[in-house]
């Protein structure tokens, strides 16, 4: 009664109702991939929530304090408050524990979410006009996302964060002109100083997440006055979105995902260890550590930093230190290249147009070898941040293992980005729908760039799709002037329904699809893929090593009591 | 630190330490091969004054010479004192075989008596000296945890589990060694480990570290309150536990939930 009241109130003030009515009537295009962005999302959401938590009990100073808690190896200890709140939530806060791992597991795959939803952007061509601005958005994001990671990892004030941080520190001296006032700025002085934890803490819950709010509405208000763009397939068009509505199909899939997204990061909060700063101890200049490695997702710069060899030079008089080419140089040049893709690849092409189709990734041959290079290079000095725990695990000793490395990075991107080249080309020629479905003949084009004259601007006339229902039966639909036809059976495999087809209508060029809307089909078996395999058999293996760990137990506590 | 020193937690250094010793062609089945956690100080063996002679002609003097002068295969014995002679022992480390990897803590291959008995009789060579076998136990684990994070964690990494030293060597992992290994490993120094002398790490400052060494082997799960440690290796375990684990399961979420809207 009351309610319907204050809505009606609202509704001749705000017209909510027609408002309300839009916003549910949205569509949204149905691809599994368009549901990364939203992954990001839902992690974001779980950091703001635990994060909130998290400062109820972090005291952010670096000021003597004397621990005082059930961790005994510490108890009464003097150490900075913000090692001791963190020990604290860690064992004497109730859900402490709980909520700080989860806090720092959805940090991780918050990071990893926005990269996987990059990737699939850049590859499908997504950034493209008119969505320019929004790419320019998202890297903005990833690069808070990267720096606010960087300041949460360095607050508790553990010997891991610190050793961090002063590397970090001298990495940004080590900008020309500019840097020592960048650092005192950051910093608040001399590293290190009292100065840096709070400001690191004013800069992490309120400054770059309140940033973040902001961006991820401008981001998303983009995509709404924009419109999502949507895959190539039946009835799609460059001026409409084909898909399932926002109410109920599209409000059902984001709540179940959500819970998903919760869920993980829950179970890993609680069952696997992070971070655990109370073996690494409070940080003190004078300690050290190993293995000491940064999150994975600042990895890469600690890995430039080892493989890249000590090279110091003048530029107009100013020393730049060694550490200025590979750490600052590497993130400036990847993110000034993130930023300027969209120009960078229509000066190349020459295409102006507007899109609201996606690509496949084997349309843009070049690009995916760009992405190839990008990816393998980042990989190699990811793997480089643990060059130590390698050198451990396969006992090759370090400075080979470097030296290694050092190759690896100069060769390994330039040969699967020409793999990847030529595999796209590949797929681009024929009509595979995957890499196990690619022909000699295929390979052959590939490599030889046959198809690269097959301009998409002479469409012909007439022409059939073919395409696997997801039971995989095959069918075909021939496309005249005005006029659609469907085969009226359905084929067993590929091959029959393209003979079908080319017999009913011969020398019509065949395009193989995307299964389109609307056709009844029975309910599509899940035979499990090879992801779910994997899946499948590493929670095997996972559950077999710990069962090993507990049986190796009970025998030491059986021998304790003899 | 009276217990038991935990099982071994690594089960393949188990099997290269039967297989080293299957290929050296010893019996699997010799003397319990327990590690000796006892600090007694050496009271004469019971199996007679000739045994310590007889196992160092046998085993030692091939490499160190009769009277521990050395020799080119291994090191003068002379001046190494107890407390090298009993770690190297009690760790597996020696007798040194050809196929064996040095270096590496593996079950020893003399019991208790005949390892005292080889100590009391490198002991006598001239001139003598060197630390003695330290008495370990009872210390306090919070002195303990400064200490160690203080001298001990640039090499044994402040988890315990080794790590890579600049050189390429590796310090090994301290999950294996009984307090009183602690106490001869920081008074001997081991390899390319650097010796702490009393003026250093007095004796009860040996207490605390090796108690806290103790808090960083127990496996029960009160140090790792965490959950599954991996291995304590840090940040780059998680990362690929968040790979691997949490964004993959999320990525299968949403192929599922994508091919459900088809
Ligand atoms: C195959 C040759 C060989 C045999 C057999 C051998 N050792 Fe050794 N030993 C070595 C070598 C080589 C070293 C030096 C190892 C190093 O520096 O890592 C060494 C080192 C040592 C040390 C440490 C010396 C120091 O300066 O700290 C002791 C103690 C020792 N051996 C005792 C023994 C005893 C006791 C036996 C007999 C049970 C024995 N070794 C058998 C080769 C041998
Ligand atoms: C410079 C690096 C370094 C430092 C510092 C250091 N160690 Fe070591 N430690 C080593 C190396 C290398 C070995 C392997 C010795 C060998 O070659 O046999 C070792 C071996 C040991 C072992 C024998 C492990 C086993 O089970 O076989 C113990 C115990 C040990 N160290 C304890 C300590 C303690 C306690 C401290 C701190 C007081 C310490 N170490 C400091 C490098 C170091
Ligand atoms: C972009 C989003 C964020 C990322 C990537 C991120 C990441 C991190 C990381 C990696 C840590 C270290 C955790 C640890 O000690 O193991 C951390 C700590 C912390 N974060 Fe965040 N965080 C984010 C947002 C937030 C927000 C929005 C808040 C508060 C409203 C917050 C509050 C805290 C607090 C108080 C700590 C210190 C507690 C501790 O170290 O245990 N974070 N953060």
């Amino acid at each position: 009664m009351i309610t319907r009241r204050i809505y009606r109130a609202l509704d001749a003030r705000l017209g909510t109702t027609s408002i309300g009515r839009t916003a549910l009537a949205k569509v949204f295009p149905d691809h599994w991939t368009f549901m990364f962005g939203e992954i990001a999302l839902y992690a974001f959401m779980a950091l703001l929530l635990t994060g909130t938590y998290l400062t109820l009990f972090f005291e952010p100073s670096t000021s003597e304090t004397v621990y005082d808690g059930a961790y005994q190896p510490l108890d009464g200890s003097k150490v900075s408050s913000a090692f001791a709140s963190t020990v604290a939530l860690s064992f004497d806060v109730r859900a402490g524990l709980l909520i700080r791992q989860a806090h720092h597991w959805a940090a991780l795959l918050f990071v990893a979410a926005i990269v996987v939803h990059m990737l699939r952007v850049f590859f499908t061509g997504a950034f493209r006009r008119p969505r320019e601005l929004n790419w320019v958005v998202g890297v903005t994001m990833l690069a808070l996302a990267l720096l606010n990671g960087f300041t949460g990892y360095s607050m508790p004030d553990d010997l891991l964060s610190g050793t961090g941080l002063r590397i970090i520190y001298s990495t940004v001296l080590s900008i020309p002109v500019v840097g020592s006032w960048i650092a005192t700025l950051a910093f608040g002085g001399e590293f290190p100083t009292p100065e840096t934890t709070p400001r690191l803490y004013i800069s992490h819950v309120l400054i770059v997440p309140g940033i973040f709010l902001a961006l991820i509405s401008v981001h998303l208000l983009m995509i709404i006055r924009q419109k999502h763009s949507q895959f190539p397939g039946p009835g799609r068009r460059e001026h409409n979105v084909v898909g399932s509505r926002l109410w109920p199909a599209y409000a059902v899939r984001s709540v179940s995902l959500l819970t998903g997204v919760f869920a993980v990061v829950f179970a890993l909060g609680g069952l696997v260890q992070i971070n655990p700063v109370w073996i690494y101890g409070p940080f003190h200049p004078a300690k050290a550590t190993s293995p000491a490695q940064p999150d994975w997702y600042v990895a890469w710069g600690d890995g430039a930093l080892r493989l890249f060899p000590p090279i110091e030079f003048h530029v107009f008089g100013h020393l730049v230190p060694a550490p200025f080419l590979p750490a600052v140089g590497v993130g400036t040049v990847t993110f000034l290249l993130l930023y300027a893709w969209p120009w960078l690849e229509r000066w190349r092409t020459g295409d102006k147009a507007s899109h609201q189709i996606l690509q496949r990734p084997r349309e843009s041959p070049g690009r995916v070898a760009v992405g190839a290079y990008a990816l393998t290079f980042f990989a190699v000095l990811l793997v480089t941040a643990a060059d130590d725990i390698i050198a451990r695990l396969t006992r090759i000793p370090v400075t080979g293992l470097l030296r290694t490395l050092q190759i690896l990075v100069l060769v390994l991107p330039f040969v699967v980005a020409a793999v990847a080249f030529f595999t796209a080309r590949a797929l681009r020629a024929g009509t595979a729908t995957s890499l196990g479905e690619l022909t000699r003949e295929d390979l052959h084009a590939g490599l030889s760039g046959r198809s690269i004259d097959r301009r998409p601007d002479d469409e012909p006339e007439e022409r059939i799709r073919l395409w696997r229902n997801p039971d995989d039966t095959w069918r075909w639909r021939w496309y005249g002037p005005g006029e659609e036809l469907s085969s009226n059976e359905a084929f067993l495999d590929r091959q029959e329904a393209l003979d079908a087809a080319k017999t009913a209508f011969p020398g019509v060029r065949v395009e193989q699809d995307e299964p389109p809307e609307g056709v009844v089909l029975p309910p599509p078996q899940h035979k499990p893929g090879p992801a779910t395999k994997a899946a499948a058999a590493l929670v095997w293996v996972a559950m077999a090593v710990l069962g090993r760990r507990a049986d190796r137990r009970t025998p030491s506590r059986s021998e304790a009591s003899e | 630190m009276t217990d038991q020193p935990s099982a071994p937690r690594r089960g393949h250094r188990m099997l290269a330490a039967a297989a080293g010793l299957g290929v050296l062609g010893l019996p699997l089945a010799a003397p319990a091969p327990s590690p000796s956690p006892s600090a007694s100080p050496l009271p004469a063996p019971p199996t007679g004054p000739d045994r310590g002679t007889v196992l160092y002609q046998q085993s030692c003097a091939s490499c160190h010479g009769q009277r521990g002068e050395g020799t080119q295969r291994g090191p003068s014995l002379a001046d190494v004192g107890p407390a090298s002679v009993d770690f190297q022992l009690s760790t597996g480390r020696m007798p040194l075989s050809k196929e064996g990897k040095p270096n590496v803590h593996q079950d020893a291959v003399f019991s208790e008596s005949d390892i005292r008995a080889l100590v009391q009789h490198v002991a006598s060579f001239p001139p003598g000296g060197g630390p003695p076998i330290p008495v370990v136990g009872g210390g306090s684990t919070p002195s303990g945890r400064e200490l160690y994070l203080t001298y001990c964690s640039a090499c044994h990494s402040a988890a315990g589990v080794g790590a890579t030293l600049n050189n390429g060597r590796i310090a090994p992992s301290l999950f294996e060694a009984t307090p009183t290994q602690i106490g001869e490993a920081v008074r001997v120094g081991p390899g390319l480990m650097p010796a702490f002398p009393p003026d250093v790490l007095s004796d009860e400052e040996v207490d605390d570290v090796a108690a806290y060494v103790g808090v960083l082997q127990d496996d029960r799960g009160e140090l790792d309150r965490g959950g599954w440690p991996l291995g304590r290796l840090g940040p780059f375990t998680e990362g690929v536990v968040a790979w691997v684990f949490g964004l993959t399961i999320v990525l299968l979420l949403a192929r599922r939930l994508g091919s459900r809207a088809r």
